[in-house]
């Protein structure tokens, strides 16, 4: 399917094509840049609730291909705050934008914006709902370490570890990771546990998963490592908490004997499950996950906002035409 | 078997919805009924074999259901049949069609949805048919069909 006006609301929409058309473009996109893809556009980063990794992130990658960004990050002084309807903001928006990332705290709120939005929408989170450029970025970092991930030669074996039953980045992830040739470890502590409806999702597309609550033993098992984050609110028993979280740390002494190529990921911001003496080691990959953004936002909105080929590959800018012409 | 006695009054016109879960019936016929209609509510009736869990039957006089009620009944009683009545016979009988999706009916169960806050009406796709489990078009949480608050 055709990407040019398509809106990314949810990974479910995303197929498995569509996943490989978006890294090979990010991929693509940071071996060439393209200063000028997306001259005269605008994007207008809607953010109803802050989060400046994300809005940060989709301006840079809209500014290095030449676009244009407005919007506001706290919607305390804009109209919704005055009573306006998201869909009437949406509306209004809508007529000064080329493309609409948005962040809002309500869960579905990115879907109600992609029905009544005349240019494509973005979702850069929904509540606790979807973050689907969270989900291409991991699995862009994923493949440009192991590019097994896209040609299925060998299994990639990853492990979720952390809060697996809360976990959208987790969820997320696991639904694309499921459309390519890979083994999934779930590490949970006992009550946060992978829901049972994304183990069916898995084994629906043939690929098994294994549980070990053991940390310890599954970073000696494992290719990636995806770490996510403990929160103190899942626990009615702050002792248990305190426990519990003491046993999903990891220092620099847990990653001896893991495998040569092992590295960890992390959604960010990560808070105490890796000490920082992790960060010095050549398994730590986060930050280089973070920057993962920028490529494969730009990828995204290349090919939303008609810059490719269905296949993903790079329309001529009117200056490279130009130079065609001349030579 | 002498003992048999109709146990809900017959309708010469009408529709009449049988088999329905009986934690479910009371909550349909104030869906399909309104004031004037007669309606007669039966609900735990046994069948002779009394070792089966009881079921409820709704029978309302000279009315025949809308697509909309059909799908509010179909939400929450997928199990239910229809049977039409006219001059106290069956003129047609059949399991109620559930369909694919739902749309205006119900409210979404995730209070932090969007359709719990915004101007928009919900939508929820059959994700499985038995037990009925719907998604929300727009949280995408999953929701037993019997949970969910009936418009
Ligand atoms: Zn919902």
């Amino acid at each position: 399917m055709s990407f040019s006006g398509r809106h990314i609301v949810s990974i479910k929409d995303l197929s498995r094509e569509d996943l490989i058309v978006i890294l090979r473009l990010a991929q693509q996109l940071e071996a060439e840049p393209q200063p000028d893809l997306l001259a005269g556009t605008v994007m207008g980063t809607l953010f109803f609730e802050p989060s400046t990794r994300t809005r940060l992130s989709f301006e840079s990658a809209m500014q290095k291909l030449g676009g244009s960004v407005i919007g506001f990050s706290d919607s305390s002084n804009t109209s919704a705050k005055k009573g306006e309807t998201l869909a009437d903001t949406i509306r209004m928006v809508n007529a000064y934008t080329d493309v609409i990332v948005m962040r809002h705290p309500q869960e579905g709120a990115a879907r109600l914006a992609s029905e009544v939005a005349t240019c494509p929408v973005i979702n850069g989170g929904d509540g606790a709902n979807q973050h689907p450029t969270q989900t291409c970025l991991d699995l862009y970092t994923i493949s440009k370490l192991f590019p097994q991930l896209l040609d299925g030669s060998a299994p990639l074996r990853v492990c979720f570890a952390g809060d697996l039953r809360y976990g959208r980045t987790v969820h997320s992830l696991l639904n694309a990771l499921t459309h390519f040739h890979t083994e999934l470890l779930c590490c949970a502590p006992r009550g946060l546990e992978m829901p049972s409806r994304y183990i069916e999702l898995a084994e629906s597309r043939g690929i098994r998963v294994e549980h070990n609550a053991d940390l310890q033993e599954c970073v000696h098992d494992c290719d990636i490592l995806y770490m996510t984050r403990l929160q103190e609110e899942r626990f009615p028993d702050p002792v248990e908490f305190h426990h519990i979280k003491a046993s999903y740390r990891l220092d620099a002494q847990a990653l001896e004997g893991a495998r040569d190529h092992l590295r960890i990921l992390h959604p960010l911001p990560r808070v105490n499950e890796i000490a920082t003496d992790v960060d010095m080691t050549k398994h730590a990959h986060y930050f280089e996950q973070a920057a993962n953004g920028i490529p494969v936002r730009q990828a995204l909105l290349s090919l939303i906002l008609g810059k490719c080929t269905p296949e993903g590959t790079l329309l001529k800018t009117t200056a490279e035409k130009g130079k065609g012409a001349s030579a | 078997m002498s003992h048999r006695v109709r146990q809900v009054e017959a309708i010469a016109n009408g529709t009449v919805i049988d088999h329905l879960p009986p934690s479910t019936t009371l909550k349909i016929a104030s869906v399909l009924a309104d004031h004037s209609d007669q309606v007669f509510i039966g609900n735990n009736l046994k069948s002779s074999d009394t070792s089966k869990p009881g079921k409820g039957v709704i029978k309302i006089a000279n009315k025949e259901l809308s697509t909309n009620v059909l799908s509010r009944i179909a939400l929450l009683a997928p199990e239910a049949t229809i049977n039409i009545i006219r001059d106290y016979k069956v003129t047609a009988k059949g399991p109620i069609s559930v369909p694919r999706s739902f749309t205006g009916i119900a409210l979404c169960g995730n209070h932090n949805c969007i359709t719990n806050h915004d101007e928009c009406t919900t939508r929820f796709h059959v994700i499985n048919p038995k037990p009925l489990t719907v998604c929300c078009a727009y949280c995408e949480r999953n929701f037993p069909a019997d949970e969910l608050t009936i418009l």
